[in-house]
């Protein structure tokens, strides 16, 4: 019965108006019951004990108190439940899509221009002839109106800045290497880029370490092809890094010529 | 003895007191009640946010692998399109690389923005065709079915006038032929539904393709 109601009131009218005798004891001990357990279970033993006449109006009270537990301490449990259903949901979803650039950031080594230079990484304007570049390669920045082909592209001879920085903005990751690695670590990247459109590689002339990676605003540079950061990087950032989204073009009217001076005016040039 | 007392007189109590008022209130109070209801919300609300994170196609999922690949696939068929969009000769040819490149193009950002809506990388973490039974040995020098080596992408690049029709019809021909024996591939295993519609419009389109491209074919062979 009301065994969660600490309201008496509500309770007391119904007892009263069954006219029975118990209504004068069940009130007092029915208030009991709700505000406080020791005192509503102390009574009961002695009451079953008695056996009496008077056992009537006491052993309601009884009924009463055992019902009450059972229904909420199922609720408790079931609320429980509930809060660590929503509390793994919550969970599992932050783990889960975790955004990409918090991923991009947990990349042992990788500079975040994003965070290091905002300015750089805004998007840039088109620009005619050639653009000196604060990073070596170049990871984002004003370029040249038309982009380096990245379908995938392995270009044996370096490029041009000016067209490659127009790729990264296109979600290209642009792998670089020094043109003093060795041909089965050259062989490595390759594998990597062939026919995976939003790729390309090149050799780097003057660029510090042997390899380096670059997506619009971020660069890592590594010693070795078999680094499990290179994979890291290309799964975190291709695409991912664009300002430009999914759709943005890597292959025709790009530029699939190298040579490190840009061209101007020069609609899908060829080799 | 206890027992059959107690009951008694409460249900005599409760069925005299109930007065048309709901049992449930009256036996458990209105708070444990309300409670109850919250609880019940809260395990819908819980169970609604859910279901559509532990249904929709995760990382290595057919779907997933399918929509990567396919994207890759598409977006050679679209540098295809533009190349002869260009630099074709035959009329024909070139509305046909027009709208095979905006076709495919517009079917490239529907795929990204199911990853994206299943929160996933564009990038992948497995093999090229691992969503498709016997998919990997169907790769060629890494090209999955139909598509073109660099060295013909180059050769489409150059050349010009009616070779260059008749490169980009046969390359396109062969990409088609690829394309629907990998959109088959999803069909047979995917019952996603958004996944399987947009997949047999793929699959209708390349067919009606494919019959208009053999035909120039034919027509620009004499």
């Amino acid at each position: 019965m009301s065994i969660s109601t600490p309201g008496g009131p509500e309770r007391r009218p119904t007892v009263v108006s069954t006219g029975k005798k118990p209504a004068a004891g069940r009130p007092a001990s029915g208030a009991k019951a709700g505000a406080d357990k020791s005192t509503g279970a102390t009574p009961r033993p002695s009451a079953g004990g008695k056996g009496k006449g008077p056992r009537k109006p006491i052993a309601p009270v009884k009924v009463s108190q055992g019902r009450s537990w059972g229904p909420i301490a199922l609720f408790v449990a079931v609320g429980v439940l509930a809060v660590a259903i929503i509390g793994y949901g919550a969970w599992a979803a932050f783990q889960g899509s975790k955004p990409w650039e918090d991923r991009a950031s947990g990349i042992d080594g990788v500079v975040n221009f994003r965070k290091k230079d905002p300015e750089l990484v805004k998007g840039s304007n088109h620009k005619q002839g050639s653009i000196t570049y604060a990073q070596a390669p170049p990871v984002a920045g004003p370029h040249n109106a038309t982009w380096q082909n990245c379908m995938g592209d392995v270009y044996d001879a370096p490029i041009a800045n000016e067209h490659a920085v127009h790729s990264l903005e296109h979600g290209a990751v642009w792998i670089t290497y020094r043109p003093d690695l060795a041909a089965d670590q050259v062989t490595k990247l390759r594998d990597r880029v062939q026919g995976q459109e939003k790729m390309m590689l090149s050799p780097y002339e003057g660029q510090d370490k042997p390899i380096s990676l670059q997506a619009w605003g971020f660069q890592l540079k590594v010693d070795n092809a078999d680094d499990s950061r290179i994979d890291e990087f290309i799964k975190t950032l291709r695409v991912n890094a664009s300002i430009e989204g999914p759709t943005a073009n890597c292959g025709p009217p790009g530029i699939t010529a190298t040579g490190t001076t840009p061209r101007d005016g020069t609609p899908m040039p060829t080799q | 003895m206890t027992a059959p007392t107690t009951t008694g007189p409460d249900l005599g109590e409760v069925t005299v007191t109930d007065e048309g008022r709901p049992s449930a209130a009256r036996r458990f109070g209105p708070l444990a009640v309300v409670a109850a209801v919250v609880v019940g919300l809260l395990l819908g609300y819980a169970g609604g946010l859910l279901t559509p994170k532990l249904t929709r196609p995760g990382d290595t999922s057919a779907e997933a692998g399918f929509v990567r690949d396919m994207t890759t696939h598409h977006t050679q068929a679209v540098e295809m399109g533009l190349l002869a969009f260009k630099g074709g000769s035959d009329p024909e040819v070139v509305s046909m690389g027009g709208d095979i490149a905006a076709g495919q193009q517009g079917e490239i950002g529907v795929m990204q923005t199911w990853l994206r809506s299943w929160g996933l990388d564009p990038t992948g973490s497995q093999p090229r065709m691992a969503w498709m039974p016997d998919g990997e040995s169907m790769i060629r020098d890494g090209l999955m079915p139909g598509m073109a080596t660099p060295e013909e992408m180059a050769k489409l690049r150059t050349a010009q006038g009616r070779e260059k029709d008749l490169l980009f019809l046969d390359l396109m021909i062969d990409h088609h032929n690829g394309g629907i024996h990998m959109i088959d591939g999803i069909l047979d295993v995917s019952d996603e539904a958004e996944v399987v519609r947009v997949a047999q419009t793929m699959k209708n389109v390349q067919q009606k393709d494919l019959e208009n491209l053999v035909a120039a074919r034919d027509r620009l062979k004499g």
